[in-house]
């Protein structure tokens, strides 16, 4: 520390900052002590220089003046509303300068801040309601800009005609309702603009020219009545947001101009309709989620979106699925389809890569043998709320992984056991046409299963201490004997007549048979759902 | 660069709302970032102007938060746009990449391509 060498030729550190060499330079930290002012015996050997949190309001004219090293100035968190042109003369080297959380209400604009070397400028958290023309025109070589939380009410169009170097800038969090056209134009080297939590309510249809680099677009959180057609021009666009806005349809061909994208976020749209063609084409886009678009029909269009792996398509109106879904679709892993009117599946055999199918809430009547076939990898398959009465024998015979099969709420009168020995969940409440009680041996893995009747869990042990409903009245004391006999009527395993349990012994054995095979069968029996089925 | 830019532990930060000596910041002030700074087996809430090293800050209406950037990077705008890399890799149009595109050089003191 330069403290302890102040005597040799350490450059000075002034007091009470704290200072550590960096080489023949110096690092100051001056954060945090209750400074009103900038110290002004600072080394010219300066090269960071951090003056965040404390209450300077004013800088004093050429306070840096002789810093022509320092690199990063932080005067973060303090009191400023205002920064002349002179008061950072001199600091031709700096490249980044941090005066987010001040209260900046204006910048210069005649005579404005000259720092040909300026790569970050942070201006967050500040009350700006503008930025003045010239604001920006002695940083020229400004790569990183932050503009977001402020009171902007327009995008500062002229001033950054100034910043032909910019690569990122956030707009965010401002009062913006409009993009006119050619709002970026000198921007080509732009690649993330981040306009997020504004009330964006209308866009010029060539307000992104001159964007040729851009590929991160944030557009959400805003008030968006209309598809943002304007993004046409973004060849480059790789990720685009604009979810929690207010638009009601996605025209067909949308995304012609973004042959790029990888992701595109627009849940919390009230979208009812989708151009049939409007995700065709977008050979890199991976995830695709639709929810509540009440007026899809048809199933979209995919041809040349190769590569998606998440399709979600709920709530809208599908009645049918291409035949060559899979053929479309060759990559994808997880299909969401719930709550459509779907009848008729076609073979997924071509989705290889599947591993979760959710058709639930559908009116599925049938499941036929190649329906599933060959879906090793198929996880998980959600076929609840639907109206299937059967299913083809080996329907699901080589589906390998299935863990989860939910088929709660058909018209089941049987279920084909072949291929599930893998499950740990299974679901058949609300079948009430199936009376089979399913043997543990089919599911050795089995953890969670809900059985359209009680007594279908017996064969899981479940029935615990509940005997048929006449024994249960007659015989209400607690004595030893009666939990003997209690034992032999649940375990008849243990009906031989030498058997004298010992009863901390027996509860051990208890507890243990839970831990091994604990099936947590349901319903579970009880005083009104005896082990017997009420139908002999 | 200083490690933790204008921050002292517990509850004698500026940018704290409410807070325990144990846990130090358990909510911010308006339009300060929170950042959980892990302390041996500990972890500190603090409240900062700007996230660490290694972070980037994201604005919200409802809080502030510091995320990690990629592992290749020093610091970062966002997820996917650096704007400093880690030793032995090199900074172009906000990618930190092993080798830089065809016609630009390594420089190894700014760890960016240049012309």
């Amino acid at each position: 520390r330069i403290q302890e060498r102040q005597g040799s030729a350490a450059p000075p550190c002034p007091s009470p900052c704290q200072c550590e060499e960096d080489g023949i330079f110096v690092m100051v930290d001056c954060s945090e002590l209750g400074l009103s002012s900038v110290p002004t015996n600072l080394s010219p050997l300066t090269t960071y220089l951090d003056l965040s949190m404390n209450n300077i309001s004013e800088i004093q004219p050429r306070a840096f003046h002789r810093l022509h090293l320092l690199s990063e100035l932080r005067i973060s968190g303090n009191q400023l509303r205002y920064i002349s042109g002179h008061a950072l003369q001199g600091l031709h080297n700096l490249k980044v300068l941090m005066l987010q959380n001040n209260q900046l209400e204006r910048l210069p604009d005649d005579a404005p801040w000259d720092l040909p070397n300026l790569l970050s400028l942070r201006l967050d958290a500040n009350l700006l309601s503008e930025v003045p023309a010239g604001a920006f025109r002695g940083v020229r070589s400004l790569r990183h800009l932050w503009l977001d939380d402020n009171s902007l009410t327009e995008i500062p169009v002229t001033a950054l005609d100034s910043l032909p170097s910019l690569q990122a800038m956030t707009l965010a969090l401002n009062q913006i309702t409009h993009i006119p056209d050619y709002a970026f134009t000198n921007l080509s080297a732009l690649v993330v603009l981040h306009l997020h939590n504004n009330k964006i309510q209308s866009m010029d249809a060539r307000c992104f020219e001159g964007l040729h680099s851009l590929e991160t677009l944030d557009l959400n959180y805003n008030d968006l009545q209309e598809f943002p057609v304007a993004i046409r021009t973004l060849s480059k666009l790789q990720e685009l947001g604009f979810h929690n806005n207010n638009i009601k349809a996605i025209p067909e061909r949308a995304f012609v101009g973004n042959p790029q994208l990888q992701t595109i976020h627009f849940y919390e749209n009230p979208i009812q309709s989708v151009g049939k063609s409007a995700f065709q084409f977008l050979p890199k886009l991976h995830t695709l989620s639709l929810n509540g678009a009440t007026q899809i029909q048809e199933f979209p269009d995919l041809k040349g979106t190769t590569s998606l792996e998440i399709l979600t398509l709920t709530r809208a109106g599908l009645s049918a699925l291409p035949l060559d879904l899979c053929e479309q679709l060759p990559r994808l892993r997880v299909l969401e389809l719930s709550y459509n009117q779907i009848e008729d599946l076609p073979s997924f055999y071509h989705c290889s890569a599947l591993q979760e199918i959710g058709l639930q809430h559908n009116q599925i009547r049938r499941i036929e043998l190649s329906t599933f076939q060959q879906l090793v990898s198929l996880r998980a398959l959600d076929l609840s709320w639907n109206m299937i009465e059967w299913i083809h024998p080996d329907a699901f015979t080589s589906l390998h992984s299935l863990i989860k099969l939910d088929l709660t709420e058909n018209c089941l009168s049987s279920v084909p056991v072949a291929g599930l020995g893998g499950l740990t969940h299974l679901k058949l409440r609300g079948n009430t046409e199936l009376y089979e009680a399913f043997s543990p041996d089919h599911f050795p893995r089995m953890r969670v299963i809900e059985m359209p009747y009680a007594y279908q869990c017996c064969v899981y042990g479940s029935c615990d201490s509940y005997k048929p409903a006449s024994q249960w009245d007659t015989e209400q004391s607690n004595t030893d004997e009666d939990l003997h006999k209690r034992t032999v009527a649940m375990y008849p395993i243990h009906a031989d007549a030498h058997y004298d349990p010992d009863l901390e012994e027996f509860q051990l054995e208890i507890e243990e048979s839970k831990l091994q095979t604990s099936v947590q069968c349901t319903p579970t029996p009880g005083p009104f759902r005896p082990c017997d089925s009420l139908l002999g | 660069h200083k490690q933790i830019p204008g921050v002292s532990s517990g509850c004698q930060q500026g940018g704290c709302l409410t807070c325990s000596d144990y846990n130090g910041c358990l909510s911010c002030k308006p339009r300060f970032f929170m950042h959980l700074e892990r302390i041996g087996m500990k972890q500190i809430g603090v409240c900062m102007t700007s996230c660490p090293p290694g972070f980037y800050g994201t604005r919200s209406p409802e809080r502030n938060t510091c995320t990690k950037c990629r592992s290749e990077c020093d610091s970062c705008f966002n997820k996917n746009f650096c704007t400093r890399c880690r030793a032995g890799f090199y900074l172009h149009l906000g990618k930190c990449q092993e080798n830089c595109p065809e016609g630009l050089a390594r420089s190894d003191t700014q760890r960016e391509c240049v012309s």
